[in-house]
């Protein structure tokens, strides 16, 4: 990870062209914008960007992935530089410690278990107790990684009524729905674990693993990088939920910034560009950690997430996935 | 480190500062840059500088500081660039 580099938020359509070596923003009606090439370490895009060849391959030799999010805020591809970090050992080892059943069905539970953990911390509630009791009785016994995922479907169910009930009327879930999101909470929720995942690959390419190769999810869905989803499981609740929670006690995101259709919604021009400072200011916080003996940012946190893979795969560590500590 | 540039050279030479200085540091007035470097970034960006300005001529200053925490700065007028992550 770049120490002196920073993430950058494209929120509205632009054009991304090379000029002098670095990188130039254009968007319609606005002056021009000129970002150090230096300064990147990768670009997020919340709406539809112009690339060329010429950038491709000057973003590329300065090792800076762009993820391109969709209009309505899908997933919907990334640029990643060539495999700069490649090591045959190491990946080697991971998909033998991903094809063992048992390794893998170990870091899969606890994965679940602490996902829901994680969820209980963010909505910091009595109410969820009950539920994952049942979840920690239940986990021992699912055979395979569909068993799994569906009894985190079942305790993510009730976690989504709990949170319903410190959200005002209009932000309500009313249950998860996806693709499309069919109201403003679930647009919000889509949106920033969207951009969780795509932190996690981020972190990912700094390291020798391949994203594809994972524990919990099944390989086959939508061709997607299942290591990235399984290991930004246990972050989503840190933002999307507690970001939830905090946008709607402190009145940032207003009807206006979501436009909602019949069964159907997304975030508007204004909302993406908030839901991006609140995440940027997220990702930029600190929290002390205790073994390492400094402060380190939520965005380190990803990145330190992604190494305990590594160290699982090659020095056989236990992997304990992330939990908040403070 | 966090880094304040400004250049004061022969006309004909600007642009060839300009481009370098692009390349590491944000443009915030037509001879002025300044951002975040690392030691390695701030040791190649003077070698570039050195590369495309006459030492006997020419001269540029950097004004470095540990964090940008430690500048308080104050606009009047236009703004160029709020240097922003978010655009």
């Amino acid at each position: 990870m770049t120490a002196a580099a920073r993430t950058y938020w494209l929120t509205e359509p632009c054009r991304i062209r090379r000029e002098d070596n670095s990188i130039r923003i254009e968007r319609p009606d606005q002056t021009p914008i000129r970002i150090p090439i230096t300064d990147i370490r990768d670009l997020v895009a919340f709406d539809h960007v112009d690339v060329n060849t010429s950038v491709v391959s000057l973003l590329n030799r300065h090792d800076i992935t762009v993820h391109l999010l969709d209009h309505y805020g899908n997933y919907a591809g990334s640029f990643t530089p060539h495999e700069g970090m490649s090591s045959a050992l190491a990946l080697r080892r991971q998909v033998e410690v991903t094809s063992d059943t048992h390794l893998r069905l170990t870091a899969a539970r606890d994965i679940v278990a602490t996902t829901a953990a994680n969820v209980k911390w963010a909505l910091d509630t009595d109410l969820l107790d009950a539920p994952l009791k049942r979840l920690t009785e239940d986990l021992p016994t699912a055979g395979d990684s569909n068993a799994l995922m569906g009894i985190e479907g079942n305790f993510r169910r009730s976690s989504w009524e709990v949170l319903d009930t410190m959200l005002p009327p209009w932000l309500r879930l009313n249950g998860r729905t996806r693709r499309p999101p069919s109201n403003a909470g679930n647009a919000f929720i889509s949106y920033v674990n969207t951009i969780v995942y795509a932190r996690m690959l981020t972190a990912l390419r700094c390291t020798p693993l391949h994203p594809a190769i994972g524990f919990l999810h099944a390989d086959t869905d939508r061709r997607r990088n299942t290591l990235a989803l399984d290991l930004a499981e246990p972050f989503k609740p840190l933002f999307a939920e507690r970001l939830l929670r905090r946008a709607a006690a402190q009145k940032t995101l207003r009807q206006s910034d979501f436009e909602s259709d019949v069964a159907r919604a997304s975030l508007s021009k204004g909302g993406r560009k908030k839901v991006a400072e609140m995440l940027r200011a997220e990702l930029a916080s600190t929290v002390y950690h205790r073994s390492l003996k400094r402060k380190v940012s939520y965005e380190e946190l990803i990145h330190l997430e992604a190494l305990k893979i590594v160290r699982l795969c090659l020095e056989g560590t236990s992997y304990k996935p992330f939990r908040p500590w403070w | 480190m966090f880094v304040v540039v400004v250049y004061d050279t022969l006309a004909e030479r600007n642009p060839k500062i300009l481009k370098t200085c692009r390349q590491y540091l944000h443009w915030v007035q037509r001879s002025v840059f300044q951002g975040e470097l690392s030691a390695a970034q701030h040791r190649s960006f003077t070698e570039a500088v050195k590369g495309v300005i006459d030492l006997e001529y020419d001269s540029v200053l950097i004004y470095r500081m540990q964090t940008h925490h430690a500048v308080q700065t104050e606009t009047i007028g236009q703004e160029f660039s709020s240097g922003s992550p978010v655009l």
